[in-house]
């Protein structure tokens, strides 16, 4: 996909001083609240919609989604079906309202999964004073990043058979490496702190300091990454399902929908809009919230406004 | 000293993930569900034609002896023989990656040439209008699928204006013009939307570099407007921004498929899609094979730029 | 310093080779033969969706050689005209003995393949048994029933079957009928060797075959000289190269509801044709849900066929009742026999005690299967039977698990072999059909006079539809579009080639 590289303002993806966070530990807590910029606010928002167009579709939608009626097929935005028809005259409109659920469990089993992975491995690594054991973890990662997310798909789709579940894991397992160098530097920072010395020399088990100290603040960048993961795996999923590796039939998705109303492109191009339009607001809500995140959660932008 | 020993390092912990890489690839093949020979022959094939084509094939033998014949031929720049083509493989990537590399390249380009300004000017003037609508230019730019930008370049360009062909390749020496008219829309698509999070990157790297010590001196020093972006930020700013092209390269040479499909290029990508479907295996090891290396040799060449761009790294 | 030089040297030569290299690139590995693409008076390019892997048919199936190859490039003693005929081609004329077991060639003169070689009797013994000893691919069965070919005289050859087949002389028409050369099988997988009159001048994989008219060919010469079949993965962008000048054809439309924006447009035409693509609704008759006839009928009664075709095709193409295409002499409409009645299918299930059936329906990931299994999702929940689709990789996948393993419930996939209605006489087949009936009637259809062979098989196809052995969705069309001023195309696609040979402009 040409939309894996992660959109977001960078979270440093190799380990050089340079752009690295200074995490500050329990100070965050104590720092006055920023007030909600207009990022996240925008950004929640879009999410918002998504969400709630998950939400409802799961109570109503005007009509079943993967109801085929030859006698509505390819009608123009009207009365009965708000967005119009595709060729099997299904309606737009429930499809687009579903379509947000398969978007929202895209991004959840692809972000879940890298972080679930990515965080400990980081902070793992981060922690551990056996430096052999650090780099082979970190050059596993490496590695890892040689495999684009799309290279895996493609593989994972041949060897298990397409699905969004293989897209996700693929999607999902090469986004580890981001989530783990993120944890890292964060981790290296905060083991730096004077607190976290304290609690070694208290004798703190790692898992305690770990859980304690490191994980609470390495959280907020957490969440920020995990945001704008999730934009790229929205876009991954349609970019799958162009080429035929992503959804299957008939469970509707946005990407897929784009690929079908392809071929309308000359008869109703206006439903090729709706699903593009779809995939815009989750995308751009995603990255304004990581956005809006890191405004509040990274105090290098601290004096920037 | 030190240089070249971080650069040696670096360097073995290439060679080893090259190893440990093929390794992988070859795994994901044996599990591959799906036998190149029933592939061939089709519908109906009798057992005895599937058992010789095997043979023939060498896909009877041992995993260990298959990989170790595979490696040992990749060491002498030999990938073997196409299941599907009977042609051999290493000229048919060659090919491949050459058409995949010009677009590749070229779309590169343009977002550079396209981020480089954009991202600084919108740095620079963070707080005003200008630089407000950058930015969100570039989030709309970064939500919108490549693919759909492609099937809209085409709708505009090629079938409404008619002024640039729909998709096809042309072999660059064979017609210059007609290559380049080609190229225009496929690197324009791959281009802009890279331009878009490439824009990104140079905006906060470039917000960064101006919060340094060192610009704030140069600025009370009365230094201002395009001396200090040439001689402070762009050289400052340019160090995460290695990393990001780095990463981009990467994925846009397995990315661009999708492109690819819509502009009927015959790419990297499409090779690869296609020998996965015909079951080519062996072509397929040997694509996967030439990304990884390409992925492994960006990586350590953005290593080895890192320590020349930041001399802080140099000792540690 | 001389290392220095040599490095230097080294490098320069390398760097001249990634050079050259990207000034190549896309040339791919064939041997070029000046550009080609272009339209013009002599010049036509036509897009088709799938490209050869190879250019060998003798060990690598599919329908995209002989597409590009047959007739064009390689001939055979008879073809199939445009209407099913069997008409003579590198044969002026045939006999058949009285008992049907013995047929005598009398063959055209003055006839050379491309690479110089004459054709003659014994060129002909040489292919038919080059079939029987080297090929590899599932179609040479066909040939089994040769028993002898002997060369008469340098124009006159008699091939002896073991039996009488009148399936033998219609697959002469096909691929295996191929003629070749002995001096030109070295390298059938890129440089084919036949009497057509065109030759593969050049093969940018990925992107296009070039065919040549060549010198020397014993019939009219064609009038386009060079014709390009140009590939293109999406039929999009295939639509798209039409409109904006690229091409002049698309050989097979799969984007049917893209014809709209052609058919309003005077500088286009719209060829509707007949095929021998018979889209299948497979039932496994051995699986457990299916094994009931009654389960298989209301199936056929719980499909709306025409809503199905109206909606995955864009309602282009034809109903059919039967395995058995319009152009078959042994044809009937049959499309009365199970009219949609929702109702009928539920009282059969109640009947079989299937009210609440779940199956799998495995589909293959090509366009017109996975839209047509989106609709016979929804109307068989109408009735009570809950599809659940899965999508299989076509062809590794699907081959391996439904077509081999026979692991499946129901699938969609379109038949194109022509006469491939004996498939449900073998029941091994995917298919799980196993009627004692049906096979002895294609037995007997098979040895028997041509006026019996029509009755059997006649009675034959009512049978399998009667039993539901399968649905068929709809009978595939052959539509193409092409450029108003662009003469001579195929007008059904009842052939495994695309004839290119009658173009002009």
């Amino acid at each position: 996909m040409t939309d894996l590289v992660p959109p977001a303002e960078p979270t440093a993806p190799t380990e050089s001083p340079v752009a690295q966070p200074e995490i500050v530990t329990e100070a965050t807590a104590g720092r006055p609240r920023r007030p909600m910029g207009p990022l996240f606010i925008t950004g929640a928002v879009l999410v918002g919609v998504v969400m709630a167009a998950a939400l409802i579709s799961f109570v109503w939608t005007p009509y079943n989604p993967i109801k085929v009626d030859a006698a509505a097929r390819l009608q123009s935005p009207n009365a009965e079906h708000w967005l119009g028809t595709d060729k099997f005259g299904r309606d737009i409109f429930s499809q687009i309202l579903v379509g947000a659920r398969t978007t929202l469990y895209v991004g959840v089993i692809a972000v879940g999964l890298a972080s679930i992975i990515g965080t400990p491995l980081g902070i793992f690594a981060g922690m551990s004073n056996r430096g052999w054991l650090t780099e082979l973890v970190m050059r596993a990662n490496d590695l890892l990043l040689a495999f684009p997310a799309l290279l895996l798909a493609i593989m994972f789709g041949a060897v298990f058979g397409a699905s969004t579940l293989t897209a996700m894991i693929a999607i999902g397992i090469a986004t580890i490496p981001s989530f783990a160098r993120l944890a890292r530097s964060g981790t290296l920072q905060v083991m730096s702190t004077e607190y976290v010395l304290a609690a070694r020399i208290a004798g703190r088990k790692p898992i305690a300091i770990a859980w304690r100290h490191v994980l609470p603040n390495v959280f907020g960048l957490l969440i920020v990454q995990g945001s704008v993961s999730f934009a790229i795996a929205v876009l991954a999923e349609a970019a799958l399902s162009y080429l035929g590796f992503g959804t299957a039939p008939p469970t509707p998705s946005w990407g897929r929908m784009l690929q079908e109303a392809q071929e309308q492109i000359f008869t109703l191009p206006i439903i090729l809009l709706w699903p593009a339009l779809a995939i815009a607001v989750a995308v751009l809500g995603f990255n304004l919230l990581g956005d809006g995140l890191r405004d509040r959660f990274d105090p290098r932008l601290e004096d920037r406004r | 000293m030190d240089m070249l020993k971080y650069v040696g390092t670096r360097f073995v912990i290439f060679v080893v993930s090259i190893f440990v890489a093929s390794v992988v690839v070859f795994g994901f093949m044996a599990v591959l569900p799906g036998d190149p020979a029933v592939v061939a022959l089709g519908v109906n094939a009798s057992p005895d034609a599937v058992a010789a084509l095997r043979a023939e094939f060498g896909t009877d033998r041992p995993l260990a002896v298959q990989y170790l014949d595979w490696v040992g031929g990749l060491l002498t720049g030999d990938f073997g023989t196409s299941y599907v083509t009977r042609n051999p493989i290493g000229p048919i990537i060659s090919d491949r990656l050459a058409v995949t590399s010009w677009l590749v390249l070229c779309a590169m380009a343009v977002a550079l040439v396209t981020a480089l300004p954009l991202g600084t000017l919108s740095a620079l003037r963070h707080r005003k209008a200008s630089g407000l609508a950058i930015s969100f230019g570039s989030q709309i730019g970064i939500a919108i699928p490549a693919f759909v930008m492609g099937i809209a370049l085409v709708y505009v360009f090629a079938v409404w204006l008619r002024v640039l062909p729909s998709g096809g390749w042309v072999v660059p020496i064979q017609d210059p013009g007609g290559f380049i008219q080609h190229l225009v829309l496929p690197v324009l698509s791959l281009g802009l939307v890279q331009g878009a999070i490439l824009t990104r990157y140079v905006r906060s790297a470039t917000l960064d570099v101006m919060r340094e010590d060192y610009i704030r001196t140069a600025r009370s020093k009365g230094l201002s407007g395009l001396p200090i972006v040439t001689r402070h930020i762009l050289r400052n700013s340019s160090i995460p921004v290695v990393t990001v092209l780095g990463l981009q390269l990467t994925t846009l040479l397995i990315g661009a498929v999708v492109i690819e499909r819509v502009f009927v290029v015959p790419g990297l990508g499409s090779l690869l899609l296609d020998s996965v479907a015909n079951r080519d295996l062996l072509t397929v090891q040997g694509v996967v094979m030439v990304l990884v290396l390409a992925a492994l040799i960006i990586n350590f060449v953005v290593d080895i730029l890192y320590t020349v761009l930041d001399p802080r790294l140099r000792s540690s | 310093m001389p290392n220095l030089r040599k490095i230097a040297a080294s490098g320069t030569a390398a760097g001249l080779a990634v050079l050259l290299t990207a000034c190549n690139a896309g040339a791919g590995s064939s041997p070029s033969a000046g550009a080609g693409g272009g339209s013009s008076a002599t010049t036509a390019a036509i897009a088709f969706a799938l490209e050869p892997e190879n250019l060998d048919f003798t060990r690598t199936d599919g329908a995209a050689i002989p597409q590009v190859l047959l007739t064009n490039v390689y001939e055979g003693l008879v073809e199939l005209d445009q209407d099913g005929k069997i008409v003579p081609l590198l044969a002026e004329s045939w006999k058949v003995s009285t008992d049907r077991k013995s047929y005598t060639f009398e063959l055209r003169k003055g006839v050379t393949f491309s690479n110089g070689s004459p054709f003659d009797a014994s060129t002909v013994k040489f292919s038919i048994d080059r079939v029987k000893k080297d090929w590899t691919i599932s179609l040479k069965k066909a040939m089994d029933v040769v028993d002898t070919v002997t060369v008469d005289s340098p124009t006159r050859v008699t091939v002896k079957l073991s039996r009488p087949s009148n399936d033998w002389l219609f697959k002469m028409t096909t691929r295996i009928g191929a003629m070749m050369s002995p001096d030109g099988v070295a390298d059938l997988a890129n440089k084919p060797v036949g009497t057509g009159p065109y030759t593969v001048a050049r093969w940018v994989r990925g992107d296009s075959i070039t065919l040549k008219a060549r010198p020397g060919y014993w019939g009219t010469e064609p009038a386009m000289s060079t014709v390009v079949f140009r590939y293109f993965k999406d039929p999009t962008a295939s639509t798209n190269a039409l409109l904006s000048g690229g091409i002049d054809a698309i050989g097979n439309v799969a984007a049917p509801d893209s014809l709209i924006r052609f058919e309003s447009d005077p500088t286009f035409k719209i060829i509707e044709g007949t095929s021998n693509g018979e889209v299948t609704l497979s039932m496994n008759n051995k699986s457990k849900a299916f094994g009931d006839k009654r389960v298989r009928q209301a199936v056929r009664y719980a499909l709306d066929h025409q809503a199905i075709l109206d909606t995955a095709w864009a309602g282009r193409g034809t109903l059919i009742g039967a395995p058995v295409p319009p152009t078959d002499p042994w044809y009937e409409d049959l499309t009365g026999l199970f009219p949609h009645d929702p109702q009928k299918a539920r009282n059969l299930l109640a009947e079989a005690g299937k009210t609440d059936l779940t199956v799998r329906l495995r589909l293959p990931n090509v366009a017109y299967a996975l839209s047509a299994g989106q609709v016979v999702k929804s109307q068989l929940a109408d009735v009570g039977i809950t599809a659940d689709i899965d999508v299989l990789e076509f062809p590794a996948r699907w081959l391996d698990l439904v077509f081999n393993k026979h692991d499946y419930d129901m699938s969609i996939i379109n038949h194109v072999e022509p006469r491939d209605i004996a498939n449900y006489a073998n029941p091994d087949y995917y298919f799980g059909y196993d009627s004692p009936k049906v096979q002895s009637l294609m037995a007997a259809a098979d040895e028997g006079t041509p006026e019996q062979q029509v009755a059997d098989l006649r009675a034959a196809a009512r049978q399998i539809s009667e039993d539901a052995a399968a649905d068929w969705l709809f009978l595939f069309p052959y539509l193409v579009v092409a450029r108003a001023n662009l003469q001579g195309l195929p007008k059904n696609g009842i052939t495994e080639s695309f004839d290119v040979t009658g173009l002009s402009r």
